[in-house]
């Protein structure tokens, strides 16, 4: 757990939600730090703000109060666009629901990472492809999101995740809405990923799912319970 | 890649919500529809005027019973006007001192001519003239003769072509001599016309010349007896003289009381050109600033669209903001789209526009005004691609940036 290079730092964030007189506290001066290569599973209750934590770390919400460092710059201090190219070129999202466009093809859905940094259209289309690939879809490309599988269509989302080669992968219960046998084929390519070095973060509340990360933090209320590496792993 | 799929966005939105983009769309059509059939039969109507005023010389004017251009409620004023007759005509060229250059002439439209076997379509021009037609009208022959004093005034079953007809019967050569057939008539070919190429889009040589009085008796129409005479002033200077004396003379002819307005139609260029427009701009201003007032009415439908749009794919603008997308590349979007739509109902504005300038340019020409041409309104076309980008994208714009400054985690949660 002592490796060298950081790339969150959270220190002391809290995030506030007003709703009306009441204040809901979401997050309570939470701080962590997770390096590069890392694989987190962030663990809890429902409510207990596993996505608004999630959130902040992927750059989609900035906190209250308390300070954000990703890669050494300070997330506080950025707008909208800036947010966008971080987000663009560092992160990799992994929904619940999946979140695919529903009208273009599993290739155009990968694409869209790229199109939004301003590749070139062939550079774009052999990267997305090799992609697919690399998740077992490389006979897919031309499928539209309705005709894949739930698994298929998971797949199609961590390709699009990954297709910017990004600094982590951040995934929000990206079994969720996946048959257990499909959820263990998708947690078993999280793995596969995890030993190419990449670094991922998964939110879920199943420990079955938990048990392959290689480090658990739970939260409780918003705030950090315990936070252990996780030993007996696969 | 974007593009084309923000247009099959645009195209899709459209089918979804049939009745409303119907509506928004079809006051986008009337509003390009009112411009550009509007301007496309003003454009007629200029060509009619301009082909007229380059018929007419410099110091010439012409006599008709009715204008050249007839509007609104005043055609069935016209219509009561007693014909003028070729013999009315022929006393008022004898009475005429200040010039003896005049011409009388009548034309009517859609005839078939044949030589042989070979015929042409039903749309040649056919122009009962006399011997100073010719000189008046500054009309002259690539080969044979004009009419002679005596084919003039006593007729003759003789014919001078028009280069397009000579091209169509006789494309061996050898037309002058020959013989061709107008209605079960036959014509010896004594003359080929000059080319004189086309006045905005219609050719001049699609006519055929026959002695006015076997006009006069076989080819007019029963209902339209009238005959137009060109009179040409012996000098510029001299024009309003003549034009007095002509006025004069006609009235006295035609019995018209003191008190009366004149039973006839007397047009010099200048005249004809005021009277031209001032029409023009009243009918363009009326449909133009009702065209615009269609176009705004469209842009708040454009706009409203455009907000469902951005409501109904908010998770969409979530997912493609988590991914990257930058404010720009989100406006950019929802502005290709609202261009889209707008020019969705441009492009069938502007079809109904240019069919029905068409249709209208037909019809007059048919009814009577047989110098009108159906010329396409370029002009008013790209004004109207202009004008539909403008509203897409000024309406497009509020929609456009509501959905840039979605905040991505509430948009992801939205149902
Ligand atoms: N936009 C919001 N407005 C108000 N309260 C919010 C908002 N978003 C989250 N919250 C509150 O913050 C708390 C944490 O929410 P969060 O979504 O992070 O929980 P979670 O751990 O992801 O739960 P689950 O397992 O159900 O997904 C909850 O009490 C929630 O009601
Ligand atoms: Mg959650």
């Amino acid at each position: 757990m002592t490796s060298p290079t950081p790339i969150i730092n959270i220190e002391h964030i809290s995030k506030i939600y007003e709703m009306g007189d009441e204040k809901v506290y979401a997050l309570r001066d939470v701080s962590l730090t997770i390096s590069k290569g890392e694989y987190v599973a962030l663990m809890g209750p429902s409510g207990s703000g596993k996505s608004t934590l999630m959130n902040m770390l992927g750059c989609l919400d900035t906190p209250t109060s308390g300070r954000y460092e990703f890669n050494g710059a300070n997330v506080n201090e950025l707008d909208d666009d800036e947010l966008a190219e971080i987000r663009n070129r560092e992160i990799g999202f992994v929904f619940q629901t999946f979140n695919l466009l529903p009208r273009a093809t599993a290739l155009s859905n990968v694409e869209l990472p790229l199109v939004y940094s301003g590749m070139k259209a062939d550079a774009r289309h052999r990267r997305a492809a090799e992609t697919l690939a690399s998740v077992g879809l490389a006979e897919r490309t031309g499928h539209k999101p309705n005709e894949l599988s739930g698994g298929q269509r998971q797949r199609v989302a961590i390709a699009r995740a990954l297709v910017t080669q990004p600094s982590i992968i951040l995934a929000d219960e990206p079994t969720g809405n996946l048959d257990s046998k499909t959820g263990q084929e998708i947690m078993a390519l999280f793995d596969e990923l995890y030993r190419q070095g990449n670094t991922v973060i998964l939110v879920t509340h199943e420990e079955d799912i938990a048990r392959h990360a290689r480090r658990i933090v739970r939260l409780r209320d918003g705030l950090i319970e315990s936070d252990k590496s996780n030993g007996a792993s696969a | 890649m974007n593009a084309a799929e923000s247009i099959a966005i645009a195209l899709d939105a459209v089918r979804a919500q049939k009745l409303r983009s119907g509506l928004t769309l079809l006051s986008i059509s009337i509003g390009v529809f009112a411009i550009i059939a509007s301007t496309g039969i003003t454009t007629a109507l200029q060509n009619a005027v301009n082909m007229q005023m380059a018929t007419l010389g410099e110091h010439s004017f012409l006599i008709q019973r009715t204008p050249t251009l007839t509007f609104g409620g005043s055609w069935r004023k016209y219509m009561r006007r007693k014909p003028i007759t070729l013999e009315q005509a022929r006393q008022f060229r004898d009475r005429m001192t200040l010039t003896n250059l005049i011409s009388i002439s009548n034309t009517n439209p859609s005839y078939v001519i044949k030589a042989g076997q070979t015929s042409t379509d039903p749309d040649v021009a056919l122009i009962g003239a006399d011997d100073l037609y010719f000189n008046v009208n500054a009309v002259n022959l690539s080969e044979g003769r004009p009419f002679s004093l005596h084919e003039g005034e006593q007729g003759g079953n003789v014919a001078i072509l028009g280069n397009d007809v000579v091209v169509k019967l006789f494309p061996r050569g050898g037309a002058v001599g020959s013989t061709v057939t107008i209605r079960n008539q036959t014509f010896r070919v004594i003359g080929i016309l000059e080319v004189r190429g086309g006045v905005m889009g219609q050719s001049q040589d699609n006519r055929v010349l026959i002695p006015m009085p076997i006009f006069d008796r076989y080819f007019t129409w029963e209902w339209d007896r009238s005959v137009d005479v060109s009179v040409k002033a012996a000098s510029a200077e001299a024009l309003p003289a003549t034009v007095d004396e002509a006025t004069g003379i006609l009235r006295a002819l035609r019995g018209v009381k003191p008190w009366e307005e004149n039973t006839f139609e007397l047009d010099t260029n200048d005249a004809l050109t005021a009277q031209f427009s001032g029409f023009s701009v009243a009918l363009l201003a009326v449909a133009w600033i009702s065209g615009i007032g269609a176009l705004v009415a469209a842009g708040i439908g454009i706009m409203n669209m455009m907000l469902v749009s951005v409501r109904e794919r908010t998770r969409e603008i979530g997912v493609r903001k988590a991914l990257g997308a930058r404010r720009a590349w989100i406006v950019r979007q929802f502005l290709i789209e609202s261009v889209t739509l707008c020019q969705l109902g441009g492009m069938a504005g502007t079809a109904a526009g240019i069919g029905t300038s068409w249709a209208v340019t037909t019809l007059l020409r048919n009814t009577g005004m047989q110098t009108l041409v159906f010329d396409m309104p370029w002009g008013a076309v790209i004004f109207s691609v202009v004008i539909c980008t403008a509203i897409g994208i000024g309406f497009g714009l509020y929609p456009a940036f509501r959905a840039a400054s979605l905040d991505p985690i509430e948009a992801l949660r939205y149902e």
